[in-house]
């Protein structure tokens, strides 16, 4: 048995079907019997009648036909042959004598693909037929390829198209008319084709068409067409010249294609590649690319280029207080009333920008959003840094009426620094910077102004501008993180609550708190960071209540100049509610220096707080000197040993001295004492000899991640598995303590004052 | 015309008779066909040929005597490429000098071409007609 595989244009059939038609029966079995030893399958028909009647069930590779006989003769039998239905490409050859030339001019008028003089050389005719089957194959295939090519065209919304020179225009397959609305048999005049392109772009693309056709090159363009029946599209256009034999063109050959879909998406993605999803205006991206080229005139032209990078003051509050929704729209007006201070062009014709000494770079003009709630308004040409200044104040000035974000009226304002190329910087980076730098300065000295880069803001240091300009955006990038210390009770064994110690992240590594919370500090960033640690201890106090039913305290640092703001308490109420936690879940630190400073501004926040239950624990006491008298008047919880005496302890006098006045103090006034920077076991039994039996330190747990700390008091506290647990009452014990607590060795990690 | 006119061939042997009107390479590239004679041929070919002379002498007697010029151009046409099969050289280049005389009209010498046809046809008929008895065994 064997495999039949689909034949293909090389591969004729093993043997190939012949219907041999001829009247001469001694013609007939010899020319039959012939084929067969050449390896055809033979069917005799000895007329043409008897011929079509084999052909209405039975269909041959191809057909040979004596050209003379009786009855229907083989012209007619090709001709009857021809019509019917499946045998328009079957391969027929015509048999005709040697010297009868009428007859081949009939045979092919009839239809007959080829003819054979009749001749007594069988293997002759055989080679004949199969070099007619491997055409006829040929054929089919490329009648295939054609109509499968049509169909590709089709779905591409393709055609191809001829132009002769001389003619009256391109001729059009069907597939090329259907691309311009018109229907097989529509060829349409050059003008009329023409007709389609709107006016305003017809001369341009004549322009290119002569030009292309003068120097004999390739035609490649986009027109947009109004069809006939009205829809607008675009369409490409390709196409090639072709020459004669003396080299000279003699038309042009090419395609057409529908491509609007595919540019309405090319457009779509440029936009959104290049525009803002939320404001629609110019991204981060596009603004550079603009700047750039600004630049790039600014240099050639010798004029000034502005960049006023605008931030708004206070944004976060608004997320956070309306809710992201609120945010958004907010940023969506503020956006439409930035467009209006400027000469703003969504549209860049980057053509338009190439030519030299126009003022086309004025198109480059825009206000586009970097991100988040930082804005940047691009003046691609000033004339002096109060051209710039006066954008500024614009600026300042639409923002001054209330926005209206639901029924609630927002005041916003901004802060603006500008950066002027080429006096500030001489790329797009550096201009970025020092208008972030100058923006900065606003900040600091109270918002809602503008400010010019001077160098001498850089004279501060660049290294502390771009931390404290970069510490600015810690919050909304989410870069600052709480870590805790657990407060022990030595005692019992438990934690008893925790301190709150705020940690940096920036590009992947801690920043020590003793690297940007003095910064914070002098700065005044320190009261937008509290504030967020407040925010972040109430959710992380409702955390752990959900996780093991924490219902202690966490101690947040304050610096005292936050409690002089008269919506502390409101602030902390809101924060505790947001989360759902009592009001003693928030505890606040102040330090004893902090306090004493500024004690008459502090008390009254100090008694507002009590009264809602927020207590409060004087940090680092002992070190500085307070007035004792106003220790005994003054709605305290708490005082913390300061670390040093901590550290001193059995080694001077003095420190344990110092600690046992403390602790005596605190029980006179009925306050809890607690002592940190505990870091062995040593000191850890002298504290509690003295009397407090609170402690906090390396000796029980290094601050951590919050999800540490839980791991921690399940693994450690719990299972009473540290070497601290058990010593504290059974320190009179005779035997010397042996083991050593592991803990990391170094300095303790800072806090919040 | 008659067939039982035995005068070209008599006293002469089958084979001499036959290589004077039958082409002998015609018959050898025949015999190449079927080289085993298992098909048996040139026997069938030699009979096939024979039925069909024999009608259209029949029809060409009765064309001429009619004066059928289409008739006799069908016979003749025909006959040419049948006797040319079997290696009737004569009779095939005779048949078509006629077909080519009727085609231009040129009836000037057509009768004695007929004529001679007609002695040709008989002939080769003549060579046949023995050739089928001992068809099967190449001679």
């Amino acid at each position: 048995m064997t495999l039949r595989v689909e034949p293909s244009a090389d591969d004729l059939p093993e043997r190939p079907r012949v219907l041999l038609v001829d009247d001469d029966e001694v013609n007939l079995l010899l020319t039959s019997v012939a084929l067969q030893d050449q390896g055809f399958d033979v069917i005799e028909a000895s007329g043409g009648e008897q011929a079509l009647r084999v052909l209405a069930d039975w269909l041959p590779d191809i057909v040979v036909l004596d050209a003379v006989m009786p009855g229907l003769d083989g012209f007619e039998t090709c001709r009857e042959l021809r019509s019917l239905p499946g045998f328009e490409s079957l391969p027929v050859l015509m048999l005709t004598g040697l010297d009868d030339d009428a007859s081949i001019t009939r045979a092919y008028e009839a239809g007959a693909t080829d003819f054979f003089v009749k001749s007594t050389q069988w293997s002759l005719l055989a080679g004949r037929l199969r070099y007619l089957l491997r055409a006829s194959r040929t054929r089919v295939e490329l009648e295939r390829s054609k109509s499968r090519l049509a169909r590709a065209q089709d779905l591409a919304r393709m055609g191809s198209f001829d132009w002769r020179r001389g003619q009256n225009g391109p001729v059009f397959s069907i597939e090329g008319l259907r691309v311009f609305g018109l229907g097989a048999g529509e060829q349409p005049a050059f003008r009329s084709l023409l007709r389609m392109i709107p006016e305003e772009e017809r001369k341009a693309f004549l322009e290119l068409t002569h030009s292309a056709m003068d120097r004999s090159t390739v035609l490649a363009t986009d027109v947009h067409a109004r069809l006939v029946d009205g829809r607008q599209r675009i369409v490409h256009i390709e196409a090639e010249p072709e020459f004669n034999e003396h080299g000279n063109l003699v038309g042009y050959t090419g395609i057409v294609q529908d491509v609007t879909d595919r540019r309405l998406a090319e457009d779509r993605i440029r936009h959104l590649a290049n525009f803002d999803t939320l404001t629609g205006l110019p991204n981060r991206r596009q603004l550079i690319w603009r700047a750039e080229r600004a630049l790039e005139h600014g240099r050639r032209l010798g004029h000034e280029v502005a960049l006023l990078l605008i931030d708004l003051d206070r944004f976060k509050v608004i997320n956070d207080t309306l809710g992201h929704g609120a945010g958004d729209d907010l940023l969506i007006e503020v956006s439409r009333r930035l467009r209006s201070c400027v000469r703003h062009s969504d549209q860049v014709l980057e053509s338009s920008l190439e030519s030299v000494g126009v003022r086309s770079h004025r198109t480059l003009e825009a206000v586009g959003r970097l991100g988040g709630d930082e804005f940047v308004a691009l003046l691609p040409e000033v004339s002096d840094e109060e051209d710039a200044e006066r954008v500024a104040t614009r600026i300042l000035e639409v923002m001054r009426k209330p926005i209206m974000i639901g029924l609630q009226e927002c005041f916003v304002t901004a802060s603006v620094g500008i950066a002027i190329f080429p006096r500030d910087g001489t790329t797009v980076a550096d201009l970025l910077r020092n208008s972030d730098i100058a923006m900065y300065a606003v900040k600091s000295a109270g918002r809602n102004s503008s400010s010019l880069y001077r160098p001498n803001l850089a004279g501060k240091g660049r290294e502390k501008l771009e931390l404290e300009s970069a510490l600015h955006k810690a919050i909304e990038r989410n870069e600052l993180v709480l870590h805790y210390q657990p407060k022990i009770d030595v005692r019992g064994a438990r934690m008893i609550g925790a301190e709150a110690l705020m940690r940096w992240r920036r590009h992947g590594q801690l920043v020590a708190p003793g690297d940007f919370i003095p910064l914070a500090e002098e700065t005044g960033l320190i009261i937008p960071l509290s504030e967020w640690a407040i925010r972040e201890t109430a959710r992380q106090a409702r955390v752990w209540q959900d996780n093991f039913g924490f219902a202690d305290s966490i101690a947040v640092n304050l610096p005292s100049r936050l409690f002089e703001r008269t919506d502390l308490v409101e602030y902390i109420h809101n924060a505790v509610t947001t989360y759902g936690v009592p009001h003693h879940a928030i505890e606040l630190e102040i330090t004893e220096t902090g306090l004493m400073k500024d004690l008459q501004n502090v008390i009254p926040s100090l008694h507002r707080l009590n009264e809602i239950g927020v207590e409060i624990s004087i940090d680092d006491f002992g070190t500085g000197y307070s007035s004792l008298a106003y220790l005994t008047t003054l709605p305290i919880s708490e005082l913390k040993i300061d670390r040093s005496f901590v550290r001193d302890l059995g080694m001077t006098p003095q420190s344990s001295a110092v600690v046992t006045a403390i602790i005596a103090l605190a029980r006179s006034l009925g306050l809890r004492v607690i002592a940190e920077g505990v870091e062995n076991l040593r000191q850890m039994e002298v504290l509690h000899r003295l009397g407090c039996g609170i402690m906090q330190g390396f000796l029980f747990s290094k601050p951590q991640p919050p999800e540490d700390i839980e791991r921690w008091l399940q693994q450690t506290v719990l299972p009473k598995k540290a070497p601290w647990i058990g010593q504290a009452s059974s320190h009179d014990n005779a035997e010397p303590v042996r083991v050593r607590a592991r803990e990391p060795r170094g300095k303790p990690i800072g806090k919040l004052p | 015309m008659s067939f039982d006119s035995p005068s070209s061939l008599a006293g002469s042997s089958a084979s001499s008779a036959h290589a004077a009107v039958l082409d002998t390479d015609a018959l050898e590239r025949l015999r190449e066909l079927d080289p085993l004679g298992k098909s048996r041929l040139l026997e069938r070919v030699l009979r096939a040929f024979e039925a069909s002379a024999r009608r259209l002498a029949r029809q060409f007697g009765e064309a001429r005597a009619a004066g059928d010029m289409q008739g006799i151009r069908h016979v003749v046409h025909t006959l040419k490429s049948s006797s040319a099969s079997i290696g009737a050289v004569c009779l095939a280049r005779l048949c078509a000098e006629i077909e080519a005389s009727i085609r231009i009209e040129a009836f000037a010498s057509l009768p004695e071409r007929l004529d001679a046809m007609d002695r040709e046809l008989a002939a080769v008929l003549q060579a046949v007609t023995p050739m089928l008895s001992a068809a099967g065994t190449p001679t």
